[in-house]
């Protein structure tokens, strides 16, 4: 039985521009465990991430990671102190610095330091041949890989991924898919990825949660 | 954490209350004047002049916006539907005349159709006339103001509308000709209606301007209520009234504020969905290329290219006052370093107000900003009375008796008068600039790295490149321009471009007003090549 690090105790959580209503969320992620979150479009997958994340604070309810609390009615710890990585479903990389300064911009240490951290990734991701690129020169799935890395770079213990790999075709997918799971693995990194496809959610996952109306069941393999 | 965000909000909160204050100060100055005593000027200007500023100024502004709407609309839909004789240089030189303030007009108006004008002695010359023969009429009157003010302020009206036409979508126009619509009936029934909010848009910017105006209607002696409000203060030596009567031009100027913010508004609903297709231009050959050629150029002509041969003509061929004397290079740079100055200012906390905004749109960060972007509305002459009060009560009160000196008369009240008149110039490039920013952008920067100042200076600051080189530039030509605040606000001795423009013109020395006015115009082109750029890109669906 892996170690559980966080854990979502009866979060509540309501998105008036989107109407969205997440009610009574429970669930936990074990460590070096990729959890799939599963659900239809509008259904507060993407909004369950960016509580995790600390984006959007929940009304009620509690986040714990590693026994700390990062979210309930008293505490609220920010994005950057909860160790936590994003990536995003839009490929949002810096547009004015290239790939090896997006991946450095979370790393800390010094500027060696930053820049073997960066450029690691980079290799770790098949990304180092475009790092002096910047992003409007890359294709769709380039981006997603220096994404990937330089949300891995800081090292964190988890990864949220918000439908990642929705944007690219089925090839480029399933290329980038293998070698993201292959590094979560080989690094013992805990990933929560959101997605509306079960195909995909099988392959990709260990567990997957099915979020409905609100609330999360447990999804059979 | 908490404790951070508090003393953050207690550091900016008072910050920006203070400067909305100082900014509506003069505002309140002039509207509590409605409520103070009505003396005998009053019922002077009441029983016999203020029905004639107001015929007049009624006159002008319909004058105006008929001339206006014809030439603009006109002008965006040729230039949006069709394809003819030099339009790819029309498309953005048609915005030209926007760097020539309406008062410069009129003074090259007046050397070139005068009776002893450019354009009258060439004729003369010519056909070898009598020495007193006139060919043109004079231009010193109502209708020479609706033209120098229709031919100035048309690009307005040309942006919005345009911008309205490239947005409707083929399909729309598509329907229209499968009903049976000809272009002359696609044109006035359906796309000029969907274009109605951005037409009411422009055209309410393009009456603001005309009210507003001093230099010009001062200099074909038309008797419009900013002209009263001047007369009354320097003439009958009233500021008590004439602040009463800038109340009045303010309550007025505020319903055309109002239409124009609601009108812009309901702009995003004519605009393209995903369903968008552009329109295909149409080829127009022979005559009628050159007709829709000709209808373009001539206010280009008239607004831009004539002037400028006229100020050419002044500073080159009698260069009594040349870009080099000690006049001009003193009025420029002291202009340049106010325009400076109240770009900086106006940028900064544009900058400061969004980025804010970005992370907590309260109420009060969004009343603040709308509340400071109405002062590009406000009149110069009302605006400089109401400094000039605001700042006596200051000096009265605070500043006289703790530092022994007076701010009234300094380059406070011009530095004031000038962010008042242009933030709402930098706040759009700046607000827009933000727009552009994806907000996962924001989210990514604060799951990495944290504070939202180094999210400002790392991220947004060098994504906000342009915007805040533009939001400068556009400040510093509204500085350049401004003429009636300055007038009145300035120190003693303290002349700028446009001061030294309209104090040389007013004396008739129109050879030495040139050189300063030709600077006015090259200076304010230079926001101008900007806008031209927005315009070309702003198609939807363009790649």
């Amino acid at each position: 039985m892996k170690k559980e690090i966080l854990t979502i105790k009866k979060l509540f959580f309501e998105f008036k521009k989107d109407n969205e209503i997440l009610t009574d969320i429970s669930f936990e992620l074990a460590e070096g465990e990729i959890l799939g979150i599963l659900g239809p479009s509008g259904i507060g997958k993407s909004s369950l991430l960016r509580l995790i994340a600390g984006l959007e604070k929940p009304k009620s309810g509690e986040i714990l990671y590693y026994g700390q609390i990062l979210s309930n009615k008293d505490i609220f710890i920010q994005p950057h102190q909860r160790g936590i990585g994003f990536v995003f479903q839009e490929k949002v990389l810096f547009p004015h610095l290239n790939s090896l300064e997006n991946v450095k911009f979370g790393v800390k240490g010094n500027k060696i330091e930053k820049e073997a951290q960066a450029k690691k990734y980079l290799g770790l991701l098949k990304a180092e041949k475009f790092e002096q690129s910047y992003p409007n020169s890359l294709s769709g799935g380039e981006q997603q890989r220096v994404a990937i890395a330089r949300a891995l770079a800081p090292e964190p213990k988890t990864v949220l991924l918000d439908e990642p790999f929705s944007s690219l075709d089925i090839d480029l997918r399933k290329d980038l898919r293998n070698d993201a799971k292959d590094l979560f693995k080989k690094t013992n990194t805990s990933c929560i990825i959101v997605t509306h496809e079960l195909e995909e959610a099988r392959v990709f996952c260990d567990r997957i949660l099915r979020l409905e109306k609100g609330s999360i069941k447990e999804v059979t393999i | 954490m908490s404790l951070i965000n508090f003393s953050l909000k207690s550091l900016w909160q008072p910050l920006i209350i203070i400067f909305v204050l100082i900014l509506l100060a003069p505002i309140f100055f002039i509207l509590i004047s409605l409520f103070g005593e009505y003396n005998a000027n009053w019922n002077h200007l009441y029983n016999y002049v203020l029905s004639k500023y107001l015929l007049n100024s009624f006159f002008l502004i319909l004058g105006v916006s008929m001339l206006s709407t014809v030439l603009g609309v006109g002008s965006a839909w040729l230039i949006t539907n069709y394809n003819f004789m030099n339009k790819a240089w029309l498309e953005w030189a048609i915005i030209l005349p926007l760097a020539v303030p309406p008062y410069i007009l009129a003074y090259t108006f007046t050397g070139l159709f005068d009776s002893y004008g450019t354009l009258n002695e060439i004729i003369k010359n010519i056909f070898d006339t009598k020495d007193n023969y006139i060919f043109f009429p004079s231009v010193r009157n109502i209708y020479g103001a609706i033209i120098v003010f229709s031919f100035t302020l048309y690009p307005y009206i040309y942006l919005t509308t345009r911008m309205a036409f490239l947005n409707q979508s083929r399909s729309l126009m598509e329907a229209g000709k499968l009903l049976g619509f000809n272009s002359w009936s696609l044109f006035y029934k359906l796309a000029v209606p969907l274009t109605r909010p951005a037409l009411i848009a422009g055209l309410a910017l393009v009456i603001m301007e005309t009210i507003s105006d001093f230099g010009a209607v001062e200099h074909f002696a038309v008797q419009t209520f900013t002209i009263g409000i001047f007369r009354t203060w320097f003439g009958m030596y009233d500021l008590n009234t004439a602040m009463q009567l800038s109340s009045l031009l303010l309550i007025f100027i505020a319903f055309f504020v109002v239409l124009e913010r609601s009108e812009r508004n309901k702009m995003s609903y004519t605009y393209a969905n995903s369903t968008f297709k552009k329109t295909d231009s149409k080829n127009l050959k022979g005559l009628r290329s050159f007709y829709a050629f000709l209808f373009c150029f001539t206010p280009l002509f008239i607004g831009f290219i004539l002037p400028i041969i006229e100020l050419t003509n002044w500073a080159i061929f009698f260069p009594s006052e040349n870009f080099f004397s000690e006049n001009v290079i003193h009025s420029f740079f002291n202009t340049i370093w106010l325009g400076i100055t109240a770009g900086i200012i106006c940028t900064m906390f544009a900058l400061f107000i969004n980025f804010l905004k970005r992370f907590d749109d309260s109420l009060f960060l969004r009343s603040s900003s709308q509340f400071l972007a109405l002062g590009y509305a406000l009149p110069g002459l009302v605006l400089a009375v109401g400094i000039i009060q605001f700042f006596s009560f200051l000096d009265y009160y605070f500043v006289s008796y703790f530092l022994k000196i007076s701010i009234v008369g300094s380059v406070i009240g011009l530095i004031v008068a000038y962010t008042i008149k242009a933030y709402a110039l930098a706040n759009n490039t700046i607000e827009s600039g933000f727009q552009r920013i994806s907000s996962s952008i924001d989210d990514v920067s604060l799951s990495l790295n944290g504070s939202k100042f180094s999210i400002f200076y790392k991220i947004h600051i060098p994504l906000l490149k342009t915007s805040i080189l533009t939001s400068l530039l556009l400040v510093i030509s509204e500085v350049i321009k401004e003429l009636p605040a300055t007038l009145i606000l300035r120190p003693f001795n303290f002349d700028t471009l446009a001061v030294s423009t309209y104090i040389y013109a007013s004396e008739e020395r129109m050879y030495e007003a040139a050189s300063p006015a030709m600077l006015i115009v090259l200076i304010g082109l230079i926001p101008i090549f900007f806008l031209s750029r927005i315009i070309r890109d702003s198609r939807p669906g363009k790649t």
